[in-house]
């Protein structure tokens, strides 16, 4: 009646072993995958950047229409955009390895570069609106994270509700180095913070609404 | 990794793995679950019933003991616990009408079912010695489908199933669900010679072995759980006769329950206070049912901490958003918040989810009655919110406990 006894526990033991390296397995095997399709979208990005680049010094002294520059421009962004949604979802997800980490601190480089890249096409065309949103990534901070998730969403509504709005949101603490110099010209006290064309920083959005009376 | 998320994968590996030793002895032994042993002879036998207040059941206990088609009983004692009521006339009157009956009453209220069993037990002059409650009501067959067990020198005590009787009430229905679990969880358990407990409603002991052990511990809230762990670090076997039945009356209201779940628990606690010293000693005791009793106690105390920090964190964070929504006049819910994109976690939690509730419906099929059949939703409340009663209870109980509280 006993003949299991001695033996029940290590089998169990093994079973249960091997259903869990089974299943981290197939985790990490998802989390790689996810980490794989975001990075092949961040090498097409990040070629289309220094495309828009080598397009923006060849443009440089010649009078090619701002609605160009214009369009390039928010499409790139809006893709940036678009990467960066299925990123943060991709994120969530992510419980038994840090690739996506390394990944979102890539792309906000990229749209550290982006931001840069804009200054000068700004100030030539104002044919559009620059709203870059700058945000905490790691903050445990409930209250934080409640704040910023309505954020994006109204700024995210005004991104799809105007045309010429180009939105860049970049983890302010992605701990790089030329994003935190270009933060140091605006003596940003706390985030999530707005900047709208170069000019306006806010620290207080109300609604929709009120955004749009910085736009241009 | 973050923490939780390793606290996270201890819980899904403790539970996988005992999960999988409940289904490889379930593979094993499948055949033998209903097994029932022939008895080499007539064993002597004579039950207790401690009985404080039941006039209401313990008729219907003494007639369903009497009852019984095993040849071997020769007394019932039932000790009346110098109830307030009129059971004590009720039992005068079933020992006048059958000479196998007999009443007796303790000197004063001992106030716990144990004084009033060990009382009784003085006056047991047969091989065997059983228990049961005044609320219950064993099956005709259940003693003899028990006394076979006793063919092996060695087993001190052999404990029945316990089916719910009164299923009047919602809570009531889930109890039954619940019994029938722990039933067959317990038998499997006899396979690993680990069953911790040997029931009130009916179990029956060696009268050598019961006084090896000295009896019931007065001081012990569950002494049906202290005996048990007494009889396994003294050497005696333990068996669950699965096919032997005694229903019982369950609690029908939140607040008695409570007060019973409570009880058990703190019980549980005394005894594995009182049997610490063997812990990884002594056999199975210390092997696995007391390694078992207290990662079940630490696993649903920090389990609780645990869901109770995720659902606050979430329920929180989810009333901020709706504050700052509110106050922006943006949407609450929106497509993207509700896109989903499972962890391995979750998948760990459905597939546990999935061998749990499958373990349910196996315990559930070998439990059949006739005349009754759970509701599938019943299964459900039992299986998903039911269960998460238990770790609150447990850090009552612990708090009860560390608090000297050993109240009936």
């Amino acid at each position: 009646m006993l003949k299991s006894r001695k033996h029940v526990f290590w089998e169990a033991m093994v079973m249960t072993i091997a259903i869990f390296l089974v299943g981290l397995f197939l985790g990490m095997m998802i989390e790689q995958s996810n980490s794989n399709k975001i990075s092949s979208f961040l090498i097409e990005s990040e070629i289309s950047l220094a495309d828009g680049n080598a397009f923006s010094e060849i443009i440089k002294n010649q009078n090619f229409s701002c609605d160009i520059i214009k369009n390039m421009n928010i499409e790139f962004a809006d893709k940036v955009y678009e990467e960066a949604k299925l990123l943060e979802q991709f994120d969530g997800s992510e419980k038994l390895t840090d690739n996506l980490k390394s990944l979102h601190k890539k792309y906000d480089l990229l749209r550290t570069l982006l931001w840069t890249s804009n200054q000068e096409s700004l100030e030539r065309c104002k044919n559009y609106n620059l709203i870059i949103y700058l945000y905490e990534y790691e903050t445990e901070e409930l209250d934080k994270k409640a704040q910023q998730n309505v954020w994006s969403k109204i700024i995210s509504d005004l991104h799809n509700n105007e045309e010429s709005v180009l939105l860049i949101p970049i983890a302010a603490d992605s701990e790089l180095s030329s994003l935190n110099l270009l933060l140091s010209e605006y003596d940003i006290k706390s985030y999530p913070v707005v900047i709208i064309n170069n000019k306006n920083v806010l620290y207080e959005i109300e609604s929709e609404e009120s955004l749009k009376k910085y736009l241009d | 990794m973050e923490f939780l998320t390793y606290l996270y994968l201890f819980y899904t590996f403790v539970a996988f793995y005992f999960l999988f030793i409940y289904i490889l002895v379930y593979f094993q032994n499948r055949k033998q679950i209903y097994e029932v042993v022939k008895p080499n002879k007539i064993y002597s036998l004579s039950i207790v019933v401690p009985c404080y207040n039941e006039a209401g059941t313990i008729g219907k206990n003494i007639e369903a003991i009497l009852a019984s088609n095993y040849g071997g009983l020769k007394k019932l004692i039932v000790v009346d616990d110098c109830s307030t009521d009129n059971s004590f006339e009720i039992i005068k009157g079933y020992a006048k009408k059958d000479k196998r009956v007999m009443a007796v009453q303790t000197p004063k209220n001992t106030g716990r079912a144990a004084g009033a069993k060990n009382f009784g037990a003085k006056f047991v002059k047969t091989e065997l010695i059983g228990f049961s409650d005044a609320d219950s009501y064993p099956e005709k067959d259940a003693i003899s489908k028990m006394i076979g067990f006793f063919n092996d020198k060695k087993m001190g005590a052999v404990t029945s199933r316990v089916l719910v009787s009164n299923k009047k009430n919602k809570l009531a229905k889930i109890q039954a669900i619940e019994y029938k679990i722990i039933a067959f969880t317990r038998k499997l358990l006899g396979f690993l010679e680990s069953i911790y407990v040997t029931n009130g409603p009916l179990s029956i002991y060696r009268k050598s072995a019961f006084d090896d052990v000295g009896g019931f511990d007065i001081n012990n809230l569950t002494e049906d759980i202290e005996i048990t762990w007494h009889f396994v670090s003294k050497g005696w076997k333990v068996e669950m006769a699965i096919p032997s039945v005694a229903f019982t009356n369950v609690p029908t209201n939140i607040k008695s329950w409570f007060k019973q779940r409570v009880r058990w628990n703190i019980g549980g606690l005394q005894t594995i206070s009182k049997y610490k010293s063997k812990f990884f000693q002594c056999g199975m005791l210390g092997l696995f049912i007391m390694p078992f009793f207290i990662m079940s106690w630490f696993l649903g105390i920090t389990g609780l901490f645990f869901l109770v920090y995720r659902l606050g964190r979430y329920l929180i964070g989810k009333i901020l958003v709706a504050k700052y929504s509110v106050a922006s006049q943006v949407a609450l819910v929106r497509y993207e918040d509700l896109s989903l994109n499972p962890s391995i976690l979750f998948f760990f939690g459905l597939v546990l989810f999935a061998l749990g509730f499958t373990y349910t419906i196996i315990a559930m099929a070998y439990s059949r009655e006739n005349n009754f059949k759970h509701r599938v939703h019943d299964i459900f409340i039992y299986s998903i919110f039911y269960l998460l009663a238990y770790p609150p209870l447990l850090i009552i109980s612990f708090y009860k406990f560390m608090k000297g509280e050993n109240k009936w």
